[in-house]
């Protein structure tokens, strides 16, 4: 299975960078992510998850510190913690989502205390 | 133009009237960052209210702009921000159906009538309910009025029997 590299790119920052790490299973989401239609970006990174649950079964750790999302994006954020979820509820899977927020933006957390109420896990909140 | 006109161009930090292309967007997105980094809450507020107020135009705008390239269609309308001593004042305006017009002025009625937790909950009944990719207008309208913490500001114009012009404001306040 092979790692899931997309660099961010100065013309386009709409689009967050990611890195999932097929090796460790390390999923980092960075950046900013306000595309028009986010399901087609965020498509892969759903199944790449999926894959490296099915192929791998090991501990996944999601880091996630965007800056800026749009609603689409939260829908496939909500999307992949789901997988997540059922991950733990149906394999024992063993997963970890960090959430890096800016102190200057104190909405974040509100967001973040939100998808964990919606997608029903549980997220750490870290400053950067 | 005459002294009021110029005046009221003056207080706009930014102005823009066409096509809601991204890459155009990003680009404005980018002097609104710079121009409210004095107030770094203001600004991420600004930034996330921009993105889904221009966005709700891109998406849903009646008239429209055709994408050669990508053989799609793409939303017009204009937008600006304004500066004032106390807050700022982020405006988009486009033509919608007559009917989408009302619909849009309830939606922003019954949000301007919530309170946080009933936005809240409102936010999470959309997230869920809406259908396909694509949330609507409406998440957005409820997220715009959550991170601004101020009642939206709404009229619609209308232009014919078929047509009208729907204009939101919203409101951000400079937090020092």
């Amino acid at each position: 299975m092979n790692n899931l590299e997309i660099h961010r790119s100065p013309s386009y920052p709409y689009y967050p960078s990611v890195m999932f790490n097929a090796e460790t299973g390390v999923c980092d989401i960075v950046g900013e992510s306000y595309m028009e239609e986010a399901y087609k970006f965020y498509l892969p990174l759903i199944n790449w998850i999926k894959e490296f649950i099915r192929e791998k079964g090991q501990k996944i750790e999601l880091n996630i510190k965007l800056v800026y999302f749009n609603t689409s994006t939260t829908k496939c954020l909500l999307d992949i913690f789901e997988i997540l979820r059922y991950y733990k509820e149906d394999q024992n899977g063993v997963f970890e989502i960090t959430w890096f927020y800016d102190k200057d933006d104190p909405d974040m957390i509100d967001e973040v205390k939100d998808f964990e109420k919606e997608a029903d896990l549980s997220i750490n909140i870290k400053e950067f | 133009m005459n002294r009021e006109t110029r005046k009221v161009y003056q207080s706009h930090l930014l102005f823009y009237e066409g096509p809601f292309f991204i890459d155009l967007l990003t680009i404005f997105g980018n002097y609104l960052k710079l121009y409210t980094n004095k107030y770094p809450v203001s600004q991420k507020k600004l930034f996330k209210i921009y993105v889904e107020l221009v966005q709700n135009v891109a998406n849903y705008a009646e008239e429209t702009y055709h994408l050669q390239n990508e053989d799609r269609e793409i939303g017009v309308g204009e937008f600006y921000l304004t500066d004032r001593e106390t807050h700022y004042r982020l405006t988009t305006k486009n033509v919608v159906k007559a009917k989408d017009a009302r619909v849009l002025s309830q939606r922003c009625e019954i949000i301007n009538n919530s309170d946080f937790y009933q936005l809240k909950e409102l936010k999470r009944e959309l997230r869920k309910t809406s259908p396909g990719v694509k949330f609507g207008a409406r998440i957005g309208l409820v997220h715009a009025k959550l991170i601004s913490e101020n009642n939206l500001e709404y009229t619609t114009i209308e232009q014919n029997r078929n047509v009208s012009i729907f204009k939101i404001t919203a409101k951000v306040d400079k937090y020092e």
